[in-house]
């Protein structure tokens, strides 16, 4: 028997908590129609995946669901969902606002992690995933049979200044303040489509 | 709805541009070098102008998307590097797939935000640049088809029999406004492949995500990604691809890169080579092998070179 629905802590307004950056806007057009979820890869593979449950239960301010869930890190980001909505409904950029809310919190820190290192990275090269001393070594290879300047022809003003964009966008300071120790652990609430009881 | 999405190539790009500004894809640079020299090669044969700059830095978009950081950052590198290209008067173009989608879509949000232009502006003010909004921000492939004739009047190599799949890309196709085809099911770029003599396969899985973001990148979850590749390579091997093809460098990696774990995985070698568009074009077109760099491809071109009747060192 499908597990009832029981009062858990609603948000009023979520939605607009969620979507700070004002960036989805259109959340109650959604017509409950599914075509995002016929054309979501994660969904096909994962019935606990459902973008457009997702939309109706922060709609509902069915806050803690999401948060603290698995799913919202299943995600592939790309936008599938968006190519057929109908009404343009940008559930990307909900996704990715849903995701900040939930590490504001403490949930999901343990997959944002990994990148704390390729962003701080990025932040002195200029360039998003370069690899270390050793990998560049192909790299240069390969460019160099090209006829190629060995590396990317990035200037060191660009570096500078695309690491002053990181300190004055709060970006720097974010990302030193990210950490896993208050790690909170997130879990499927959803199992093949079903709720999993609270 | 009530916009057009599709638009055709001629009012897309009404007067084929002397000069462009092509925008350095961090991916494209490092994993497939080939790619940006493959595009320089085919462009000198058309006659048209590259020009890049070594202060554009990287779009910034792919880390937002991993919540890596807040849109604060990459609307201000976007609009950093959109003014650098404004600043010499010319378009923008890309050749990746996320350069392209993030760009459009954070010049987008500051286009129709004025406190995010503000915000955007005053940041790089400081660095003293100034983003009005006015460059246009086109996919290289894009050129690819509003080219298509002169393109194939320069073809030295047929691509008779080819098989070519072809991967689109979620990011352009997910940029649903004047993009050059039908998000849902586009077809621009079997035509183009059709009329240098290949042939386009639409493989079940042709739309599938590439899953670079998932397998390789965000979530490290070989568990997610592997069995939605599977399920791709299976139905590309069904219909009988030769050659997949891709027209951004971090679908290349998904494609290419993630087959030998595939193939550990699941013990079944789809053995299908991976390469980008502008490439393939290059092949066509008759610019050497060496030029092309297909040394960095996880799958061997072998039996592609060999089915072009071309010889290593060419
Ligand atoms: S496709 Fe759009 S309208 Fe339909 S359920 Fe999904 S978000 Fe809602
Ligand atoms: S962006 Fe996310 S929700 Fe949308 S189709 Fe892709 S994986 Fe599914």
């Amino acid at each position: 028997m499908m597990p009832r629905e029981k009062y858990k802590d609603k948000a009023e307004n979520l939605y607009k908590q969620v979507d700070a950056y004002n960036l989805v806007e259109n959340l109650e057009t959604c017509l409950a129609c599914g075509k995002c979820v016929g054309n979501c890869p994660v969904a096909s593979l994962n019935p606990s995946y459902n973008p457009r449950q997702i939309i109706s239960d922060v709609m509902s301010g069915e806050a803690r669901r999401w948060l603290d869930s698995e799913e919202i890190w299943r995600c592939f980001w790309c936008a599938g969902c968006y190519t057929v909505c109908p009404n343009d409904i940008h559930f990307p950029l909900l996704m990715m606002q849903i995701r900040y809310m939930a590490v504001e919190n403490n949930w999901g820190l343990k997959y944002i992690m990994p990148f704390k290192r390729f962003a701080l990275r990025a932040r002195e090269d200029g360039l998003t995933f370069a690899p270390s001393e050793k990998g560049r070594e192909k790299i240069k290879r390969y460019r160099r049979n090209l006829g190629v300047s060995e590396w990317p022809e990035i200037s060191a003003k660009a570096q500078a200044e695309y690491k002053e964009l990181f300190d004055l966008t709060g970006t720097t300071e974010f990302l030193e303040k990210l950490s896993d120790e208050a790690e909170r652990p997130v879990r499927f609430k959803y199992l093949e489509g079903r709720i999993v009881g609270e | 709805m009530n916009e057009a999405r599709v638009i055709a190539p001629e009012e897309l790009i009404p007067s084929v541009p002397e000069t462009i500004f092509l925008f350095r894809s961090c991916t494209g640079s490092m994993e497939y070098p080939g790619t940006e020299n493959a595009i320089k090669e085919v462009l000198d044969k058309l006659g048209i102008n590259i020009v890049m700059d070594p202060d554009q830095t990287c779009c910034s978009g792919y880390l937002l998307t991993c919540s890596a950081h807040k849109p604060e950052l990459s609307l201000a590198v976007t609009a950093r590097n959109l003014a650098i290209v404004e600043q010499k008067n010319l378009d923008t173009y890309m050749f990746c797939n996320g350069c392209y989608g993030y760009n459009r879509e954070l010049a987008h949000i500051l286009k129709h935000n004025p406190a995010y232009m503000q915000m955007a502006n005053d940041i790089i003010a400081k660095q003293g640049y100034h983003y009005e909004g006015k460059t246009g921000i086109f996919h290289v492939q894009e050129l690819w088809y509003r080219l298509k004739k002169e393109l194939v009047a320069r073809a030295v190599v047929p691509l008779n029999g080819l098989k070519v799949g072809v991967h689109y890309g979620c990011h352009y196709l997910a940029q649903q406004y004047q993009i050059l085809d039908d998000g849902g099911y586009p077809t621009f770029q079997e035509e183009l492949l059709a009329a240098f003599g290949a042939e386009p396969v639409f493989y079940k899985e042709r739309q599938a995500c590439c899953g670079y973001s998932v397998g390789r990148g965000f979530t490290h979850k070989e568990s997610v990604v592997q069995p939605h590749l599977f399920k791709k390579f299976k139905s590309a091997k069904e219909a009988g691809v030769d050659l997949m093809t891709t027209t951004c460098p971090g679908c290349n990696v998904g494609l290419d890169r993630e087959q030998p774990n595939l193939a550990k995985r699941y013990g079944e070698e789809f053995d299908i080579p991976v390469i980008d568009l502008s490439q393939l074009l290059g092949l066509a077109l008759g610019v050497p092998l060496n030029k092309l760099g297909f040394e960095a491809n996880t799958v061997p071109l072998d039996k592609v070179i060999e089915k072009l009747g071309l010889k290593k060192g060419e």
